[in-house]
């Protein structure tokens, strides 16, 4: 047992004092506030002045409208909110999400009404678009005397990829034309209003424990559950290949087997770099933890408006058991590669099958989540080599009955020991066979010998 | 010493690797006390041999017996093993990889810190403690693995190649190291290709080629046997006397020295007679006895 303890500690120690694990480490939760923080944080920095936009308005009617519909902190035709969140909620997807912030940001106008005093229209825009090159002014609309009937207008300005203030002109200038429209067949404005209100839709779902409060994981949540375990499953795969790799490369594997049985070795070997993996996903999901409690109020504090989805105690107590289900499956078959080959680029060569079958796992995970309870769903996360991904994906969007995680556990655990059985007989040859790569018909007779 | 069982006994050991023999038929025994050497041409089978005795393999038929029991994995506690291809993990530190080979062995932490200090002070290594191993010299590195060989004081120590990438300074520092074994009692099993080294520090030898054992017994005796009537000169002079067929067989020139291998009759005084007949100077004459490295020759020719 001492002998096992060593080979764990070493494998532990080892990697978790390198700088890639610290680099690693600390980089992870620093790419994820990068990819989910900053672009809110971003479109949310006001750049200093208002628009300035001049209206040129041929119908004499709407430009006051107009100005008062921009002056609103928000209007009708604008997206809700998630009443809910109250805020951005952090598992839409993120292009939503900018959208939304852009919007939410509110932007100030300052509007002035270009007298037309009989002047040609095209004389009026030459003039206008004199003073936008001279940036005295941001842009000008144009409201064509049938905008009422045409519903066209017309908006120049020095920045046409700054579809945030285009979609707001839009919005708000359609809103007065409404409200102008309405007017001319005198509907009250309060009616209106009352109309128009919308209905809100809060989501309740209903699971194994009766109804709860929604949830939250939404796409992105459950698309990080997914993507994590693939990563880690991959990065901590490609870790043992290498370090049975060195040890063979360099010989150690002699002294190794002259001191100790090549089962407990390799146990030690897969067991101790399980543990950085879980060190490291501790780390993370403490730094997540502390973003929960302390970052979300210092953003909001801010003006950042940021809400985490909730995620049930459970979720991770099944993430743990599928990334280990995850990691010793493959890491199992990256160590007898890592035993049947003499370097690292062989290595790399013969594992293309295995990484490919990871991706597989990690693509099932779009349709997955799209229908978690098709047949496609069922058989995916009961196949050992995808339902680490597949089934956490199905816990975290719609969990299934308890009996079939168990089952895809239980048969995963399954493989998993059948493969240590495999593998514990082909190691010990390959490790001490040196100078070519084992071929697979080989490799079946070093099973059957043992 | 005689008395003694032997540390180490090979009986009849047979194993193949496909359709290839690496050691058949293997008879041997190793008697405490004693630096056995294992030698023979590359390929002939020592390496495989040697992972028998330290169980990294089985073999396919036969019988090794290891102080007195029948080999099994308890006993790797009691073995040193320092192989030919030799391996440190390229960036771990010297004194945590020494403490974890040292705990491979079944030392607690506290009992190998101690022999570590003191293992890297005699091999003057106390000040790479906490350099990595690639940082380190290819004979520097040799070391450390000798030390990871003897660090949990095995009473069988097999040592395949141990000089290789030594200076000459290190070579009298591991043969030194390794008579100090010899004189606690430890069995050392020695296998090189240095025959000048394994003829200062071998008392018995075993020869390997194609698999098969072709000599084996005390060095003393080996030699003896292999005595040829040969005698090493240095003269001036005397010419004609060599080619005198009746009386030399050979002639080869080592050095300063003029090695005479005679007739097989002739006697190794008429030469010498002869020779200060003829008028010439003899600086040194001398009956030797053949040196490990041509009986090492001889039997790998004879044998192929």
């Amino acid at each position: 047992m001492r002998k096992f303890f060593a080979v764990v500690k070493r494998e532990y120690l080892q990697r978790v004092r390198t700088k890639f694990f610290v680099v690693a480490t600390v980089l992870g939760p620093l790419m994820m506030m990068l990819v989910t923080v900053v672009p809110i944080y971003v479109a949310n920095i006001e750049v200093g002045e208002a628009t300035r936009l001049a209206v040129v308005d041929q119908t004499g009617k709407i430009a006051g409208r107009f100005r008062e519909a921009l002056a609103r902190e928000r209007d009708e035709d604008d997206v809700e909110a998630d009443p809910n969140s109250g805020g951005i909620p952090a598992n839409s997807n993120r292009q939503d999400q900018m959208k939304r912030t852009a919007e939410l940001s509110s932007q100030d106008f300052h509007v002035e009404e270009v007298a037309l005093a009989n002047r040609p229209i095209d004389q009026i825009k030459r003039e206008l678009n004199e003073r936008v090159r001279a940036n005295e002014l941001d842009g000008y609309v144009v409201i064509p005397a049938d905008i009422l009937e045409g519903g066209k207008a017309e908006f120049y300005s020095r920045n046409t990829g700054d579809i945030f203030t285009r979609q707001t002109v839009a919005r708000r200038l359609s809103t007065a034309v409404r409200e102008q429209r309405l007017a001319e067949k005198q509907i009250d404005q309060q009616v209106l209003r009352e109309v128009n209100r919308r209905v809100t839709l809060s989501s309740t779902k209903i699971s194994e424990r009766g109804e709860e409060k929604v949830s939250g994981s939404g796409f992105m949540m459950v698309f990080s559950f997914g993507l994590l375990i693939y990563i880690s499953v991959l990065m901590y795969g490609q870790i043992v290949l290498g370090a049975v790799i060195e040890e063979k490369e360099t010989r150690i594997a002699e002294i190794l087997f002259s001191s100790m049985r090549s089962f407990p070795l390799m146990m030690g070997k897969l067991i101790g770099v399980s543990l950085v993996a879980l060190t490291q996903l501790s780390i993370w999901a403490l730094a997540f933890g502390l973003f929960a409690a302390f970052g979300v109020g210092m953003l909001a504090a801010q003006g950042v408006p940021i809400t985490l989805p909730h995620v049930a105690p459970i979720i991770f107590v099944y993430f743990v058991l599928y990334f280990l289900l995850g990691y010793f499956l493959y890491a199992t078959i990256y160590a007898l590669i890592g035993s049947m080959v003499t370097t690292t680029q062989e290595g790399g060569q013969l594992a293309m099958p295995v990484v490919l079958m990871l991706v597989a796992g990690f693509y099932f995970v779009f349709p997955i989540i799209r229908s978690p309870n098709s047949s496609l769903a069922f058989w995916a996360s009961m196949f050992p080599f995808l339902s680490p991904m597949t089934m956490m994906v199905r816990i975290t969007t719609e969990t299934p009955p308890v009996w079939q995680i168990m089952l895809s556990l239980g048969i995963g655990v399954a493989t998993v020991v059948g493969l240590i059985w495999l593998a514990s007989r082909i190691y010990r040859i390959g490790m001490l066979m040196y100078g070519k790569k084992a071929s697979i018909p080989e490799v079946w007779r070093w099973v059957r010998q043992e | 010493m005689e008395s003694l069982n032997p540390t180490l006994v090979i009986d009849q050991v047979t194993k193949k690797f496909g359709d290839f023999t690496a050691v058949r038929n293997l008879s041997l025994q190793v008697r405490p006390g004693r630096v056995f050497g294992l030698i023979g041409p590359n390929g002939a089978g020592k390496t495989t041999t040697i992972r028998m005795i330290v169980n990294i393999t089985v073999p396919d038929s036969g019988r090794i017996e290891l102080f007195g029991e029948t080999m099994h994995t308890a006993m790797q506690d009691r073995i040193g093993y320092l192989p030919e291809e030799r391996g440190l993990y390229r960036k771990m530190k010297i004194g945590d990889q020494l403490r974890f080979f040292a705990e491979l062995k079944n030392l607690t932490g506290k009992e190998a810190d101690e022999r570590i200090n003191s293992w890297l002070e005699k091999l003057q290594l106390s000040k790479w403690k906490d350099k990595r191993a690639k940082d380190l010299s290819k004979g520097m590195q040799q070391k450390i693995q000798f030390i990871t060989a003897v660090i949990h004081d095995p009473e069988l120590l097999i040592l395949d190649e141990p000089f290789s990438g030594l200076d000459p300074v290190n070579v009298e520092l591991m043969k030194q190291t390794i008579l100090e074994k010899k004189d606690e009692g430890k069995t050392i099993i020695l296998s090189t290709h240095q025959m000048e080294i394994a003829e200062k520090l071998c008392d018995d030898v075993c020869m390997i080629n194609k698999a098969e054992k072709v000599l084996d017994g005390r060095l003393r005796e080996i030699r003896h046997s292999f005595a040829r009537n040969a005698v090493a000169l240095q003269f001036e002079g005397g010419d004609g006397v060599l080619n005198n067929t009746e009386l030399v067989a050979s002639v080869r020139q080592n050095g300063d020295d003029t090695e005479v291998l005679l007739a097989p009759q002739a006697n190794p005084q008429t030469l010498l007679k002869q020779l200060i007949v003829s008028g010439a100077i003899v600086k040194k004459f001398e009956q030797v006895e053949p040196s490990l490295h041509d009986i090492f020759i001889e039997k790998v020719r004879e044998t192929s």
